[in-house]
């Protein structure tokens, strides 16, 4: 409450300022004559609504407020995630569409002052009458294809477009290539794109060559250096490169001066332009020389794109130098660094087959208690990197803990990306973090609070922190775990579903251990959902009979010899597809318990299924039979059928 | 007279033309029927009720709500015919859209230029479903009332959960 009010009286409230001010006014006059009424501070129309969002924290208790507060409605398996928010994007877009096709319905003006996102919007046809006006009013709204369309029908007619809305269509078409923009309405769409093609197809010429852009950039007679800027950067843009530098070369030649933005997409497309490093090197250097020449001031573009050329030239240590000099330089010139020149310069450093290099230390001193926002379009790259390098790279708890800390600073998880990163970077972030922290400070302060609603592991990552938890012995998470892993829908899963019983197993609870009854729990759950599997002739799922056995040995633990005997009996129907066999030990405990349980019939069972499934150690079993029980004439019979005569006689012979 | 009396219309234009502004005075003793929002026992007592309908008009304010909650009506207040008809379309367009999924009465909030929509629906459908009928809703009314409209929702598994009792 405090935070709140202190930021809501920064905020604005003159109001309570005066009421203090008024209050307290004899007191001043007391110990001061002259009264200081502060200077009125100017505030927009949100500021009350900012400083209340300040205030607030995401909780990690609640699912994001994008989805609806009910446990129905809440998603709790990782596809969901994505399948609920799109679901209601699908909604919203159907809505859209409906308007869209029946604009007679919503004519009606209800809003006052009319709000025009809620109105159809004005469809141009190839028969429609258009205006410049028109032209102007699609190209401030960034309708692309309207512009495009509208651009034809005023040529057709012979109309005489002004020179500065053809720039400004040029310019239009430039950045988005000809086509339509993604809307910013539907955001979800953005949020869950996949963006590890973006990266793959780096460098891949998308440009629309003798597109409407080329059309309208020769119609302009004698273009000026802004038409130019504009064809060069899109082409840059789109990677177009060859035609880009030739337009460079071009408009050098008449005598244009092109600004330092153009230079900066010249320099970001001289990879593909150059093959060589040192070609390529000398290239961005010249250009960078031209600039100086032409005295144009470098900006943060100019310095993101000389290190992302430096980091598609290897890991040679000439070029970690020039990083670290243009970097200087960059500094002395009073340009600071965005997160984007940060992930040029991981990327620069620390190579998968390199040495292992600690500059990211060195950008955490720097980065460190910082607010950032959005300047480069690769600002997003940079946590998701870095947290990659930590696991990695440097294998160290506290770079990545560091790097966390950051990412949570103010606002700046506005900069983790979209979906796809971020769930990489939680993948790598409780991956480090469970393999170096000790796993009751693992799970009490990370997994706690990340899981579920802000990151539900993969089935590698839910892996890695069983691995863990059997590698310390602390076996009180696994009931916790195991509800999780039933939540995130992981049981068709083989390698998780083989190792929870492997860790009961293996990991033998104290005596009187309440785990003993809670294992058991998790082993009569796994047994029925194996059966509900079953059943469902879509899943084919086969596991190993070491599992079986597991299940088998927890359930004596806590005595529960009747569901260890469905177990068996499963496995003698062979109802589940079953690779190999329990192993003997398992077998042989099952045996003490019929014993105890006065079940010869079931023991017989036991020797029967090993003898059938192949089991070498079934002989072993029988004579243990035999040592235990006073078996009757019909039993005997029976295992005779089994193991052969032999070894009952072998037996007696002994017993005699 | 009687025959009069039946024709309304020409009852109210002799009360007008002939009549001084007097108290009609009854001679026999009140019926005070009143039935709106009142439900009648069934015959064999197995007629569901809310809770909402098991409560008739005159518990409003003491044992529940109003289904509509705006200023509208108050002094001062804008729209008020606007706003009935709006409400009105606001069920009927959610009564259809989420077809036989709503058991509750459809909540309708209106705060400064938000309207809130809340009710109780049916698990019927799956949760992609509901996401998918949220969003249309929102969307649709939003470019219909020209304002934010946001949609809040509580599921139940069985339609039996929100029966108050049988009569």
């Amino acid at each position: 409450m405090t935070t709140l009010w202190s930021a809501v009286r920064k905020s604005s409230l003159n109001l309570s300022h005066s009421n203090v001010y008024f209050t307290n006014w004899f007191v001043v006059r007391l110990y001061s004559s002259k009264i200081n009424i502060p200077k009125r501070i100017q505030r927009g129309p949100t500021d009350i609504l900012r400083a209340l969002e300040s205030t607030i924290e995401r909780d990690p208790t609640a699912a994001h407020y994008k989805y609806h507060d009910d446990p129905y409605l809440i998603p709790r398996v990782n596809y969901t995630k994505r399948m609920f928010a799109m679901a209601q994007e699908s909604g919203r877009k159907t809505a859209h569409w409906i308007k869209e096709q029946h604009p007679e319905l919503f004519q009606h003006r209800e809003a006052d002052p009319f709000i025009q996102s809620f109105a159809p919007t004005i469809k141009f046809t190839p028969d429609s009458k258009v205006a410049e006006e028109d032209l102007k009013h699609a190209i401030e709204d960034t309708h692309v294809s309207d512009a495009s369309l509208i651009y034809k029908l005023l040529k057709k007619m012979g109309a005489e477009i002004n020179n500065d809305t053809q720039l400004n269509l040029l310019e239009l078409l430039c950045f988005y290539n000809g086509d339509d923009a993604m809307s910013d309405e539907f955001i979800e769409e953005k949020w869950f794109k996949q963006t590890s093609k973006e990266v793959r197809e780096q460098f891949k010429k998308t440009w629309k060559d003798g597109g409407l852009a080329e059309e309208v950039f020769i119609s302009i007679e004698n273009p000026p250096a802004e038409a130019y800027s504009a064809i060069i950067q899109g082409m840059a843009k789109y990677y177009q490169a060859d035609r880009a530098f030739e337009l460079f070369e071009e408009a050098k030649g008449k005598g244009h001066i092109l600004n330092t933005d153009v230079y900066n997409s010249i320099i970001r497309i001289s990879p593909i332009l150059k093959e060589g490093y040192d070609l390529r090197w000398s290239f961005v250097v010249d250009l960078l020389n031209q600039m100086s020449k032409a005295k144009l001031k470098p900006n943060l573009g100019t310095l993101n794109a000389v290190l992302r050329v430096l980091s598609t030239m290897g890991g040679g240590k000439l070029v970690k130098e020039n990083v670290l000099k243009t970097l200087a330089e960059f500094k002395n010139l009073g340009v600071e660094p965005s997160l984007a020149s940060w992930y040029y310069v991981l990327i620069a450093f620390c190579k998968d087959r390199g040495p292992k290099s600690g500059v990211l230390f060195e950008i955490l001193k720097e980065i460190e208690n910082k607010e950032f926002t959005a300047r480069d379009i690769y600002d997003t790259y940079f946590f998701v990197t870095a947290m990659e390098i930590c696991r990695y790279h440097l294998h160290s708890k506290d770079a990545a803990e560091r790097v966390h800390n950051v990412l949570m600073f103010k606002d700046n998880y506005n900069l983790i990306g979209d979906s796809y990163k971020e769930s990489i970077y939680y993948r790598h972030y409780t991956s480090i973090l469970c393999s170096q922290m000790p796993i009751e400070e693992f799970m009490s302060i990370v997994y706690s609070i990340i899981v579920p609603n802000i990151y539900i592991p993969e089935p590698s990552v839910v892996k890695e922190i069983l691995d863990s938890v059997e590698a310390t012995g602390s076996i009180e998470f696994l009931p916790k775990l195991w509800q999780d892993i039933v939540s995130f829908d992981y049981i068709r899963r083989n390698i998780i579903i083989e190792t929870v019983p492997a860790i009961m197993a293996n990991n033998e609870p104290p005596e009187g251990s309440e785990l003993h009854e809670q294992f058991a729990i998790i082993a009569r759950d796994i047994i029925q959902r194996l059966e509900a599997l079953s059943q469902d002739e879509r899943t084919k799922i086969s596991l190993s009979g070491e599992m079986f056995g597991n299940l088998i040995r927890v359930l004596l633990r806590d005595n529960d010899f009747n569901s260890a005997c469905t177990v068996l009996q499963k496995l003698m129907k062979g109802q589940i597809e079953v690779l190999g066999v329990p192993k003997i030990e398992d077998l042989q405990l099952f045996i003490e318990h019929c014993e105890k349980n006065k079940a010869p019939t079931k023991a017989i069972d036991c020797v029967q299924y090993a003898a059938d499934s192949g089991h070498i150690g079934y002989e072993e079993l029988a004579s243990k039979i035999i040592k235990l029980f006073t078996l009757d004439e019909n039993h005997l019979n029976k295992l005779s059928k089994i193991v052969g005569p032999d070894i009952l006689h072998q037996q007696e012979s002994v017993s005699c | 007279m009687a025959k009069l009396i039946r024709n309304n219309a020409l009852f109210a234009k002799i009360i007008k033309e002939h009549a001084p502004p007097q108290c009609f005075i009854h001679t026999t003793t009140n019926l005070n029927k009143c039935q709106a929002g009142r439900y009648r026992i069934s015959l064999r007592k197995d007629f569901p009720l809310t809770y909402e309908m098991a409560n008739p008009p005159h518990q409003i304010a003491h044992r529940k709500a109003w289904n509509s909650w705006n200023t509208s009506n108050v002094d001062g207040g804008v729209r008020p015919a606007e706003t009935a008809v709006e409400d009105l379309f606001i069920r009927k367009f959610i009564t259809g859209t989420w077809h036989n999924l709503f058991v509750s009465e459809v909540i309708i909030k209106r705060q400064h230029n938000i309207i809130r929509i809340a009710g109780i629906v049916h698990q019927q459908a799956n949760a992609r479903q509901m996401y998918f009928l949220i969003g249309y809703c929102e969307e649709l009314l939003s470019y219909w009332l020209q304002c934010l409209v946001k949609m809040e929702l509580q599921t139940v598994q069985d339609k039996r959960d929100v029966v108050f009792k049988y009569i």
